[in-house]
């Protein structure tokens, strides 16, 4: 069997277990026994999973430490708000400015002559353009800031980051960002719903899942060309990459805008999920969130990521919540569980996974690897010590 | 480096913490239902409320008014059932993207009533959730105008933004007879610069002239911009802000010797601000929702029973801030929870479209004045606002002051 034929049925694997986990996925969204906590959940999981993964491209294969991964995603997120605010409705939300809002939404203009696939059109139309400006900033950015190194380059991408936070709710941005207030009423994942009769066909969950999907497939085709080989290459060794003939400035710059272009649309996925944007959310923790979802999953693992954000969503927002609440067995007041213990344990279990399992779930390795990741480390390790 | 402790040990380790959540998390719901299947049926009336985040703090004292509420009326008459009412409450964390969750959560443990949340910008966030499982919502102090517009499944007890902004401007105006203001807001804060922009619009409506600045989050240093109100001419302040920053601005304020007063909305109604004004001479004008000593005696009756039973706890107490101080927002909390009673008694049912309907109809006499609601909007009725005065360790009520036309 020839190279050309074995990748073909990988990709034509990974194609048909997408297909299967959609599918799986609108099911539950259809099914009324399942709980909706779960399918919240599993949405915002896989927003999270895709902004995990672009940020692992830079920090964990081209090893570039950067944190301005909130900012990039604000930049998306408000993007894709401003774009789709059906046009009727921007006056209200606009309010405090006069003339405020774009006066046209791309997907209502779409959906107009041709409906459904229109609306889709123009949302997947607005998440691209989303990345695109997110990608834009990372382009500007990247030329100063990029040749910077390591914490350098985190403290630099950091403060991009708040800056950006500050400069969106600028007054003078108010017609277009609207300030400090809100923007909300944009196109959701519930507006894919499709109501036959009197029936309701749920998509709410397969959207995202199919978005982040895609992406998150073509950050694995980049990463497993010449371009990722050379980003690895990069993170292991700057000086022997160079020597290699790799560019070492273009690449990346390459990779910075590729990661921020994927940041970019997972903001705009999250302001979709939220039903509403405001500038006060995309604060530096948010990019401490997602690091802490590289980490446990393992630097340099895509599947790693993908599992660790799941894992994260679900336990801070959803099966930890227990502990929030008082609880009673039998006549014995369970100690210690009350409002805002929650948070206590989850940082306990945040330290303990930073200070003792520093390599995370995964490692660097991928959940379905042919070949075992520690035998081609060992050989590397070899030829380091020679 | 070896590794500590090695990968199986760690899934194995992680799968036993797994099993411990899963089996606790099936403890904790059947320990509250055998606690609250003691005496008969339940409805469940949701607490959607900020523990953690920049709101916290207020957030916290709403939700003690909620469950001291809970305490006065703990159960509620559905076509001549007597149901209990136990309470569900969850932490947004103050942010947008934990909103969602949050609301969420409510929705997926069945209760037929939302109170909530502390401020505006989780309530937006959370409004499709809510209303997706036609679950009513009360909003307790919430004041912008986008919670309830095109939400129909939000209400809301307090006053809104462009109206107490129109409020204060007309109180400068009338008390001071101001004309020339300075308005001072945190660049982000949807609250404060929502504020500042209905009171400088009004305040020019009324022929005043206005100087408008906003400071960056964290700002510390505020004397440039008492410099710059002085230097403006401003006859008074209106410094619409979160309270952490309130006690800068007066602290500063009096060191710079500005003897103008300031002015803001309700957030400075805090123990905050009564320490930082307490030994100088800064006058500290805000408006708020409620006066204690209004002749109905409803307010009195409530601040008397509440601080005793805060007292009664010290981790209440804690929670309220350190001390008996009664915050507006209690105020607001607690007639949410009693609005929120008189529209499951009207609708004689637990199911949330048949709570939402009734609530329409709810005329309730409550702590913060006579609540009835707009037929559009949903939004209380209320055309006053209480000015009230920090004077050496407590607030002076002043007068009501209704917008001028």
């Amino acid at each position: 069997m020839t190279m050309k034929q074995e990748k073909k049925r990988i990709y034509l694997r990974a194609a048909l277990g997408l297909i299967a986990l959609l599918a799986v996925l609108l099911a539950l969204d259809n099914l009324s026994f399942v709980p909706s906590m779960l399918l919240t959940v599993l949405r915002k999981g896989a927003i999270y999973a895709l902004v995990a993964v672009s940020m692992n491209l830079l920090n964990g294969f081209t090893g570039l430490f950067s944190l301005g991964q909130a900012g990039f995603m604000l930049l998306g997120a408000y993007t894709y708000a401003i774009l789709t605010i059906p046009a009727a409705s921007q006056k209200s939300i606009y309010q405090r400015y006069a003339n405020g809002g774009i006066g046209f939404s791309i997907p209502e203009l779409l959906s107009k002559p041709l409906g459904g696939f229109g609306l889709l059109l123009g949302v997947i139309f607005c998440l691209i353009l989303a990345g695109c400006i997110a990608a834009l900033f990372a382009f500007l950015i990247g030329l100063p800031v990029l040749k910077l190194k390591s914490d350098y380059l985190a403290i630099a991408t950091l403060g991009f980051a708040e800056i950006i936070r500050a400069a969106v709710v600028y007054e003078g941005f108010g017609p277009l960002t609207n300030g400090s207030n809100l923007l909300y009423g944009f196109t959701s994942f519930s507006n894919f719903n499709i109501t036959l009769g009197g029936f309701t066909l749920h998509l709410e969950t397969v959207m995202p899942f199919l978005f982040s999907g895609i992406c998150i497939a073509i950050i694995l085709l980049l990463i497993n060309s010449t371009y990722g080989r050379a980003f690895k290459a990069i993170r292991d060794d700057e000086i022997a990459a160079e020597a290699m003939g790799i560019n070492l400035a273009s690449h990346k710059r390459m990779s910075f805008i590729i990661s921020s272009f994927f940041a970019g649309i997972s903001g705009a996925m999250l302001a979709m999920y939220q039903a509403s944007v405001q500038a006060t959310t995309f604060k530096s923790s948010m990019t401490y969130e997602i690091l802490l979802i590289v980490v446990i999953g393992g630097i340099g693992s895509v599947s790693g990521s993908i599992i660790a954000s799941f894992l994260f969503i679900a336990s801070s927002e959803w099966l930890l919540r227990f502990l929030d609440n008082e609880t009673w067995i039998g006549g014995f007041r369970v100690p210690l569980l009350r409002s805002g213990f929650r948070m206590v344990v989850f940082s306990v279990i945040i330290m303990a996974v930073v200070l003792f399992f520093r390599k995370g779930i995964m490692g660097d390795r991928e959940l379905f690897q042919k070949k075992p990741a520690s035998a081609a480390k060992a050989a590397k390790k070899e030829v380091r010590s020679k | 480096m070896k590794a500590f402790i090695s990968r199986r040990d760690f899934l194995k380790a992680a799968g036993v913490t797994a099993a411990a959540a899963a089996l606790a998390g099936c403890s904790s719901s059947s320990g509250s239902a055998s606690g609250s299947a003691a005496g008969g049926k339940t409805i469940k009336i949701g607490v959607f409320e900020p523990a953690s985040g920049d709101n916290g703090a207020g957030g916290k004292q709403e939700v003690l008014a909620i469950e001291y509420a809970n305490s006065i009326a703990p159960t509620v008459d559905i076509g001549g059932e007597t149901y209990n009412v136990e309470l569900v409450e969850v932490d947004n964390q103050s942010s947008t993207d934990k909103a969602v969750t949050a609301a969420q959560e409510l929705v997926s443990k069945k209760v037929s009533i939302v109170l909530g949340n502390y401020g505006s910008g989780c309530s937006i966030a959370a409004a499709p959730t809510f209303q997706a499982a036609s679950i009513p919502a009360i909003g307790c102090s919430c004041t912008n105008p986008a919670v309830t517009e095109a939400n129909p499944y939000y209400f809301r007890v307090c006053f809104l933004d462009p109206f107490q902004g129109s409020v204060m401007a007309s109180f400068a105006k009338d008390q001071f007879g101001a004309s020339n203001a300075y308005v001072l807001s945190m660049l982000g804060e949807d609250y404060g610069s929502g504020l500042a922009t209905y009171f400088v619009n009004a305040f020019e409506a009324l022929g005043g002239t206005v100087t408008n600045e906003q400071f960056p989050e964290g700002t510390s240093d505020f004397s440039a911009y008492i410099q710059n109100a002085i230097n403006a001419g401003a006859d008074v302040i209106f410094a619409p802000c979160a309270t952490t920053y309130a006690a800068q601005i007066i602290t500063q304020a009096a060191s710079a010797g500005f003897d103008k007063p300031i002015t803001a909305g309700d957030t400075w109604e805090s123990s905050v601000i009564l320490d930082a004004q307490k030994g100088t001479d800064v006058q500290v004008y805000c408006s708020t929702f409620f006066d204690e000593n209004d002749d109905s005696g409803i307010a009195k009756e409530f601040v008397t029973g509440f601080k005793e039973w805060l007292n009664a706890d010290s981790q209440k107490l804690t929670n309220n801030g350190g001390n008996d101080i009664v915050a507006a927002v209690s105020a607001l909390g607690y007639d949410g929870y009693m609005v929120a009673l008189e529209a499951i008694k009207a609708a004689g049912s637990t199911d949330g479209t048949a709570i939402r309907d009734a609530l329409y109809g709810v005329n309730y006499d409550g702590v913060t004045g006579s609540i009835t609601f707009d037929q559009t909007t949903g939004d209380a009725n209320k055309d006053m606002a209480y000015i009230k005065k920090a004077a050496d360790g407590a607030f002076e009520f002043v007068k009501t002051q209704s917008v001028e036309d």
